[in-house]
C-alpha cells in the first residue's frame, strides 16, 4: 500500500509535474534561440488539459483495443520506472522492485507503446513513422548498453541502483573519471534518440510523415501519449543523473546541485535539438553504431584500465 | 521376478530434475495433442500421425529418466527417428528434403555421441551416469565432452547445427514444430547439456568460454537472420535457434544465477514458443497463408489470437514483467558475475544478449504489424466478412500458454525458481540484482489505473471513427500506399557490410549441412566422370588396376 501511494506522489504526481516544467523550459528556451517570445512557461499544463476537452477520433478498420490500450501502458511503464528512480534515489539501502538492468528494460517500453499504437493506427505513414522509431531503437541500445556498463564496471561489478549511489557517495561521481565522462556523453545522445528529440525525431518528423505513430491520435490518448513523452523528458536525465552523477540528492545544499545536474543535462539537449537538423534513419543507424558506439568501447576499455 | 524389476529400475533414475523435465514433456503433449484434434482433422493418416506423437512422448521420457548411457542414447536415438517420420506429416513438395536434412543432422550428432559414450566408458569403466564424474583437462577426456555436447547442442538446436530448425518450421506441420524443435528437444538439450556440464563433467574456464561464444553468436546472429524472414513459420525457426543461445550462455556461466536462468529460459522458451507456432497456426488454417506479405489486420477478425501472440511475443522480446525478462535478467546477472573471475570477454557476451533481444524484438514489431496491425493486403480486405476467430480446441492451448508466459513472469521466485528449477539444481542462487516482479506488476497496475483515471477526465468515452488521413488522399484508392512490414528492416539489411554477409546467408554458405552437401556433390561429381556405364571403360579400369597390383607386388 505505501509502494502505491509512494507511486502516486512521486512516481506520478511529482515527475509529472517536474516533466512538464521542464518541457515548458525546453520550449521557452528553444523560442529564445530562435528569437521569438515563445510561450509561457505552463503552456504545457494548458496543452494538456485542453487535449483531455477534445474529441476521440479512432481510424475506421482499427482495433480499438491496441490503439486506447497503447498510450495507457506506455504511460504505466514510464510512471513506473520514475517510482522505481525515486525509491531507489532517496532510500539507496532498501531497493524496491528493480536494478540497472530492470530500468534499462522498462524504459524501452515507452517506444514499444508508440509503435504498437502508430501500427494500431491503421495509416501508412504512422507505420513508416513506427518502423523507424523500432530502427532508431536497434541504433542506440549497443551504445547506452555498453556506456551504462562503465559504472557497474567502475564499482565492481554491481548492478543495484541504491549500491551504484552509495558507490558514488564514498568514491565520487563516475562522471568524474575519463571513462564516466565519455560514456555518459555517449548515453546522453542515446537519451537524445530515446526522447526523440531533433536531430533524431525521424519516428515523429512533423514536416515529412506529420508526427508518424501519432498521426491518428487526438484528445485524450494524445494527451497520455504527451505527457509520457513529457515525463521522459525528466525521467532520463534523472536516471543518467542516479548512474553516472551520484544521484539527486534533496537535502539542503544538495538540492541546488541536484537541480543543477539536471539543468546543464536539459540544456545540452536543448542546445542540441536547437543546433542540428533532422538526419535520415540510415544515417542516424550509421551514426550510433559507428563513431558513439566506437566511443562508448573506448570508456569500457578506459573503465577496465582504471581511468 | 522382482530382481529383475529390480534391476531394470536400476537403468532409470527420477529425482528433481527429470521429474520436472518430463512433467513439461507430458504438459506440452497434452497442449499439442488437443491442438492437434482441430488443426490435423482430415489429413490421410491421422491415426499413424497420433501414434508417433505419443511414441515421441514415450521416447523422451525414456531419455529423461535414464540413468545408463545406452539408455539414454537408444531413446535419444528413437527420437531422432520419430521426428524424421512426424515431419512427413507436412503438405508441400519440400517435406522430403527437410526431413532428410533433419535426420542426417540429428542422425550423424548422435554417432558422435556413440563415440563420446566410448570414451567415457574407456576413461571411467561406467555408463551409470551418476556414477560418472570427469575432468575435461585431458585430452580424451575433453573429446568425450565435445562429442556428447554436440549431441545436446543439435537437439535444441545451436549453432553451427541450427539449420535443421528454419527448414522443418517452415515445412513441418504447425503442431509437430511446436511440440518437437520448440519445446520438447529444447528440453531435452538443454536437459542434457546441463547433466553434462553440472554432474557429467567438471568444465573448466576456457571450456566454460567456449560455450559463453557459442552461446552469444548463436543469439545475434540467428536473430539477424530472423529479422529479414517473409515467412512467418521460418522467422518464427529462427527465433527457436536465436533463444537457444540464451540457454547456452547462461549454462556456459558456471554462476548458479546464470544456470537457473538458462534453465528457467529453457522452460520459457517452451512455453512462449509453442505459444507463437500454435498462433501461427491459427492464422495459416484461417487464411491459408504464412507468408508475411500477404496478411494483415487480423487483430479485427481473431482478437484471441492476436491477444496472445502478442503476449507472448512481448515475453520472447523480454519485456517486463512476462517470464522472458525474468529469466534473462538472471542470465546477464549470470554473465556479470563471472567478472569476478577475471577477464573482460563478458562484456560482449552481455552486449550480444542485450542486442539479441533488441532484434528480438524488432522482428516481432514487424511480425504484429504484418499479420495483426498495419492494413489488410487486398486478399486479406475481399475476406473481411468471411473471417473468423480460429476453432475453441486451437485458441484453448494458446491462452493457456499465454497465460502461463504472464504466471511465470510476475511469480518467477515463488512458482517457476522455487517449484521446478532450485530443486533440480539441489541448490538456490543467490541474486546480486533485485526484481521484484509481484510489487512491480502492482505498481504498474496502479499506473494503468491513473492513466484510465486520465482517460476519464477526458472525453474518452465519446469517440468517433474517422478515415485514417493520408494528406487529403483516400486510403482505399490507392491499395499500392499499403505497407506490410517485411521491409521494415530494410535500411538495416542494406548497410555496408551487414549486406555482403546477409547475401552469402541467403545462399546459404554459413549452414554446415549445405556446404557439406555442396562439398560431398562436387567429390562425387568426379567420381561420377568414372562411372560412365561403357564396358569397355570398366574393362579398361580393372586391367589398369591389376597392372598397378601386380607392379606393387613384383618390385
Amino acid at each position: 500500500m505505501s509502494a502505491l501511494i509512494f507511486l502516486i506522489i512521486f512516481g506520478f504526481a511529482l515527475t509529472s509535474i517536474l516533466g512538464l516544467v521542464a518541457s515548458g523550459i525546453d520550449r521557452k528556451v528553444t523560442a529564445r534561440v530562435q528569437y521569438r517570445v515563445g510561450p509561457p512557461l505552463w503552456q504545457p499544463f494548458i496543452d494538456i488539459i485542453k487535449l483531455l476537452g477534445k474529441e476521440n477520433l479512432i481510424p475506421s478498420g482499427a482495433s480499438k483495443l491496441a490503439f486506447l490500450g497503447a498510450p495507457l501502458v506506455g504511460f504505466a511503464s514510464v510512471v513506473l520506472v520514475a517510482t522505481l528512480l525515486w525509491k531507489n534515489n532517496l532510500t539507496p539501502a532498501q531497493t524496491l522492485g528493480g536494478d540497472l538492468i530492470v530500468v534499462l528494460y522498462l524504459l524501452v517500453i515507452p517506444a514499444i507503446s508508440l509503435m504498437m499504437g502508430g501500427f494500431a493506427s491503421k495509416n501508412p505513414l504512422a507505420s513508416v513513422g513506427a518502423s523507424r522509431e523500432m530502427k532508431l531503437i536497434l541504433s542506440y541500445e549497443i551504445p547506452f548498453s555498453l556506456a551504462v556498463l562503465v559504472p557497474v564496471i567502475k564499482a565492481g561489478f554491481l548492478i543495484r541502483l541504491g549500491e551504484l549511489i552509495n558507490f558514488q557517495a564514498q568514491n565520487g561521481a563516475v562522471a568524474g573519471n575519463l571513462s564516466g565522462f565519455i560514456a555518459l556523453g555517449v548515453a546522453l545522445l542515446c537519451v537524445q534518440a530515446k526522447l526523440g528529440l531533433v536531430p533524431f525525431d525521424i519516428s515523429e518528423a512533423e514536416t515529412e510523415i506529420v508526427g508518424g505513430p501519432l498521426i491518428e491520435y487526438s484528445g485524450a490518448p494524445l494527451a497520455l501519449f504527451r505527457l509520457m513523452k513529457n515525463m521522459l523528458l525528466f525521467v532520463l536525465p534523472f536516471f543518467l543523473i542516479i548512474v553516472f552523477m551520484g544521484g539527486f540528492k534533496v537535502a539542503g545544499w544538495g538540492l541546488l546541485w541536484s537541480v543543477l545536474k539536471y539543468v546543464g543535462l536539459l540544456v545540452v539537449i536543448t542546445v542540441i535539438r536547437n543546433t542540428n537538423p533532422r538526419v535520415r534513419i540510415d544515417q542516424a543507424v550509421r551514426f550510433f553504431w559507428g563513431p558513439v558506439t566506437a566511443f562508448a568501447l573506448i570508456a569500457v576499455v578506459l573503465a577496465f584500465l582504471g581511468k | 521376478m522382482n530382481q529383475l524389476t529390480n534391476q531394470l529400475m536400476s537403468y532409470f533414475k527420477v529425482d528433481a530434475f527429470s521429474l520436472f523435465i518430463g512433467g513439461f514433456a507430458l504438459f506440452f503433449y497434452l497442449l499439442t495433442r488437443v491442438y492437434s484434434l482441430s488443426f490435423m482433422r482430415g489429413r490421410p493418416g491421422i491415426t499413424r500421425y497420433n501414434a508417433y506423437l505419443f511414441l515421441t512422448l514415450i521416447s523422451s521420457w525414456g531419455a529423461i529418466f535414464a540413468n545408463h548411457l545406452i539408455v539414454f542414447l537408444v531413446f535419444w536415438g528413437f527420437l531422432g527417428l520419430l521426428l524424421y517420420l512426424l515431419i512427413s506429416f507436412g503438405q508441400n513438395e519440400r517435406v522430403p528434403a527437410t526431413a532428410q536434412k533433419a535426420m542426417i543432422i540429428i542422425g550423424g550428432s548422435d554417432a558422435l555421441m556413440i563415440l563420446g559414450l566410448a570414451l567415457i566408458y574407456h576413461l571411467s569403466g561406467s555408463l551409470n551416469i551418476n556414477e560418472i564424474h570427469l575432468g575435461t583437462d585431458n585430452k580424451l577426456a575433453l573429446l568425450a565432452f565435445i562429442c556428447l555436447a554436440c549431441g545436446a547442442l543439435a537437439k535444441a538446436g545451436s549453432m553451427p547445427f541450427h539449420s535443421w530448425i528454419p527448414d522443418t518450421a517452415q515445412d513441418a506441420p504447425i503442431p509437430v514444430t511446436a511440440y518437437l524443435p520448440a519445446s520438447l528437444d529444447k528440453l531435452l538439450g538443454i536437459y542434457f547439456l546441463a547433466r553434462l556440464t553440472l554432474t557429467v563433467f567438471k568444465l573448466t574456464p576456457g571450456l566454460q568460454t567456449v560455450l559463453m561464444m557459442v552461446g552469444s553468436i548463436t543469439i545475434v546472429a540467428a536473430v539477424m537472420m530472423a529479422l529479414i524472414q517473409h515467412d512467418l513459420k521460418r522467422l518464427l525457426g529462427y527465433h527457436a535457434v536465436s533463444q537457444v543461445g540464451y540457454m547456452v550462455l547462461g549454462i556456459g556461466t558456471g554462476i548458479p544465477v546464470g544456470i537457473a536462468g538458462g534453465l528457467f529460459h529453457m522452460l520459457n522458451h517452451a512455453i512462449y514458443k509453442s505459444c507463437l507456432f500454435f498462433c501461427a497456426g491459427a492464422v495459416e488454417k484461417e487464411t491459408g497463408t504464412t507468408n508475411l506479405d500477404k496478411l494483415g489486420g487480423l487483430a479485427k477478425t481473431m482478437p484471441i489470437t492476436f491477444i496472445s501472440f502478442l503476449v507472448a511475443a512481448l515475453a520472447i522480446s523480454g519485456v517486463p514483467p512476462l517470464n522472458g525478462f525474468a529469466s534473462k535478467w538472471m542470465i546477464f546477472q549470470g554473465v556479470i558475475e563471472t567478472a569476478h573471475r577475471g577477464g573482460h570477454l563478458w562484456v560482449l557476451w552481455l552486449l550480444a544478449a542485450m542486442i539479441g533481444s533488441a532484434f528480438t524484438l524488432a522482428s516481432f514489431m514487424k511480425v504484429v504489424h504484418a499479420v495483426f496491425l498495419g492494413q489488410a493486403s487486398q486478399e486479406e480486405e475481399r475476406r473481411v466478412g468471411i473471417k473468423r476467430e480460429t476453432k475453441p480446441l486451437m485458441w484453448i492451448p494458446m491462452v493457456v500458454l499465454a497465460f502461463l508466459c504472464l504466471l511465470f513472469g510476475l511469480f518467477a521466485k515463488a512458482i517457476p525458481l522455487d517449484k521446478f528449477i532450485f530443486p533440480s539444481m539441489g541448490y538456490e542462487a543467490a541474486f546480486p540484482g533485485v526484481w521484484n516482479s509481484s510489487i512491480a506488476t502492482l505498481l504498474l497496475v496502479g499506473a494503468v489505473f491513473i492513466g484510465f483515471l486520465i482517460f476519464l477526465m477526458g472525453t474518452i468515452m465519446k469517440t468517433r471513427r474517422t478515415e485514417a488521413f493520408v494528406g487529403g488522399e483516400r486510403l482505399q484508392d490507392h491499395p499500392e500506399m499499403r505497407v506490410s512490414g517485411t521491409d521494415f528492416y530494410h535500411t538495416i539489411q542494406d548497410m555496408r557490410g551487414l549486406k555482403g554477409i546477409y547475401n552469402l546467408a541467403e545462399k546459404k554458405q554459413f549452414d554446415p549441412y549445405e556446404v557439406g552437401i555442396r562439398e560431398v556433390s562436387r567429390l562425387t561429381n568426379v567420381m561420377k566422370i568414372l562411372h560412365n556405364g561403357i564396358l569397355p571403360t570398366y574393362l579398361a579400369w580393372v586391367l589398369l588396376g591389376a597392372a598397378i597390383l601386380m607392379l606393387v607386388l613384383m618390385v
